[in-house]
């Protein structure tokens, strides 16, 4: 998918790219973490267990509990069952 | 460390501000990336870093020492001393069984026995990309195109950085040391190119690569010959979408990142399979290493200068040790004669591909492509076939035309659509949104690889398959 050589193709660039490059790195990251929080809940209790590992691993529940209550993390389990259910996979 | 798993998103996440933050720092910087490339390599295996800093350091050394030598003698030996150096680890934990095994088999197969040991170690990840990084800074070095660097830490930069480390794009000593002497400008940052890389990586290994492996091309593989011609067919094309898929994935996310980060690698992928000849399939495939082998293997060789049976005979070396490179084994070397066969052939009768294209019908263009595809898919069969038996299998179950009945589902064809739209959405397409999202407000860039990559989420398989780059 890559084109021609990068520098012939650079599009101007954002007035501020590297702050612009971190606000979309840093909020695409707390989206995911809020709309799919299972994955990083899943994700650390696969860690091996340590004092940070438990730590981080209650924020996660926390954050996971916020957004199942306010709904936030419906429409990542809706879109992923009716993906499961079309696909006629599983999710073990 | 996978780049589409949380570990490596978080690994960014601190990596990204710190890289930036000490940009004004530039040794504190380059000291910083150094650790994290070590921690990133780590993360597979602790023990190996040590070979990776004995490498870097034992390149650094020989490279000072050769910029110091007039020519004569002494330069010369001290420069095979290091080729062999460097060959020399990678032959150890990469090809000793293999020859030790082929040695005994062969002595067997005329009637000798004879006991050799095998060595029982683990393969380095990423051994054959980290010997042609520091060969490359080597034989540069020997060719005067590049000053030997006093900084040891440019060196373990240069062989380390985590985006090409594990399974490339083979980054030029000279092109990459050029941009480590200060800070990056982040201006250079090309924000909508590098999401693009990234986002369209991570879809193209997630998505394509895991569900053609898992879902069909593994199960064609494990036993050829229960398959039906049909399957052994979609099989080998399935192959060829899923290898594109799984190394560009890898390594347009490593440009991305390393973009991120202000710093530049060359283009690895150039849809390779729209090529119209094998020579033009070369010059889009692995753009990285053909283009190191051409110029450190087949050029040194002798390249075309000799007339054309030593053209022929270099192609062929370099095209069979570019196969061996990839793996320990006859099928791949099998491979590599495969492809130096065709380009013989190739330039035998002129048909090269490219230049000449422009002057042929559109006819002539799509029988040559339709050729190419076919020669490629057939000759992954041998590159991706796990013992000679395999690939015997293979092709006598495909020729044997006894079943054409299939067993691909309606995903698995759905997979197979979007595996070949990687190939035939024109490049223009990207590049209008690539500058459509630079144009966008902020709310929008955000919205854009943060709904991609749910939706990537949404349809992912459980658990991520490791890049098949990463065992070369």
């Amino acid at each position: 998918m890559l084109k021609t050589n990068p520098p012939d193709l650079a599009p101007p660039s954002p007035p501020q790219p590297l702050r612009t490059s971190a606000f979309v790195v840093y909020a695409t990251l707390a989206l995911l973490a809020l709309t799919i929080p299972q994955s990083l809940v899943g994700w650390l209790q696969d860690k091996n267990s340590s004092e940070l590992q438990e730590i981080m691993l209650k924020g996660a529940n926390v954050l996971q509990r916020v957004s199942q209550q306010t709904g936030i993390a419906i429409p990542y389990q809706r879109a992923r069952d009716f993906f499961l259910a079309a696909t006629g996979k599983t999710d073990d | 460390m996978l780049f589409p798993t949380i570990d490596f998103a978080l690994f960014f996440a601190v990596v990204f501000p710190i890289t930036w933050l000490l940009n004004g720092y530039n040794t504190w910087k380059k000291c910083f990336l150094v650790a994290a490339s070590y921690f990133f390599y780590a993360f597979w295996r602790l023990d190996f870093t040590l070979l990776l800093f004995a490498s870097s350091l034992g390149n650094y050394l020989m490279a000072l020492a050769l910029g110091r030598l007039k020519d004569g003698a002494a330069r010369r030996t001290l420069f095979w001393a290091a080729i062999a150096g460097n060959l020399g680890l990678l032959g150890y934990f990469k090809y000793y069984n293999f020859f030790v095994a082929s040695f005994v088999n062969a002595l067997e197969a005329i009637g000798f026995k004879v006991e050799i040991g095998f060595i029982e170690v683990a393969l380095p990840i990423a051994i054959s990309f980290v010997t042609f990084h520091a060969l490359s800074y080597i034989i540069d070095v020997y060719r005067g195109v590049l000053k030997p660097t006093t900084s040891l830490l440019d060196i373990l930069f240069y062989i380390s950085f985590f985006p090409h480390l594990i399974a490339g794009p083979i980054v030029r000593a000279n092109k990459f040391l050029a941009q480590t002497v200060g800070p990056r400008d982040p201006a250079n940052i090309r924000l909508g190119q590098s999401i693009f890389l990234i986002l369209g990586g991570l879809f193209k290994k997630v998505i394509i690569a895991n569900y053609l492996s898992t879902n069909f091309v593994d199960d064609i593989f494990r036993d050829p010959a229960a398959n039906s011609s049909l399957d052994l067919i979609f099989g080998m094309y399935g192959y060829s979408l899923l290898i594109y898929c799984d190394f560009s994935a890898y390594t347009d996310i490593a440009i991305g990142v390393a973009n991120l980060l202000g710093y530049e690698f060359p283009q690895n992928f150039n849809y390779p399979y729209r090529a119209i000849s094998v020579q033009d399939f070369w010059r889009r495939w692995h753009m990285s290493l053909s283009s190191w082998l051409r110029d450190y293997l087949y050029i040194p060789l002798g390249g075309s200068r000799f007339g054309t049976l030593a053209t022929f005979r270099n192609i062929m070396i370099t095209m069979m040790l570019g196969g061996l490179w990839h793996g320990a084994s006859w099928n791949f070397l099998l491979w590599g004669g495969l492809h130096g066969a065709a380009l013989v052939i190739e330039r035998a009768f002129g048909q090269t591909g490219q230049a000449d294209a422009v002057r042929r019908s559109p006819a002539a263009t799509a029988l040559r492509w339709f050729v190419t595809f076919q020669f490629v898919s057939v000759a992954w069969v041998f590159f991706r076939a796990s013992s000679t038996d395999t690939w015997l299998a293979y092709f006598s179950t495909l020729f044997s035309g006894a079943n054409w009945s299939t067993s691909i589902t309606p995903f698995v064809a759905v997979i197979f659509v979007l595996g070949a739209l990687s190939h035939i959405i024109p490049p223009r397409w990207f590049e209008t949104w690539e500058a459509r999202y630079d144009r966008a407000s902020l709310p929008v860039k955000i919205l854009v690889p943060f709904v991609v990559i749910f939706l990537i989420s949404v349809a992912a398989p459980n658990g991520i398959a490791p890049f098949i780059y990463f065992q070369f």
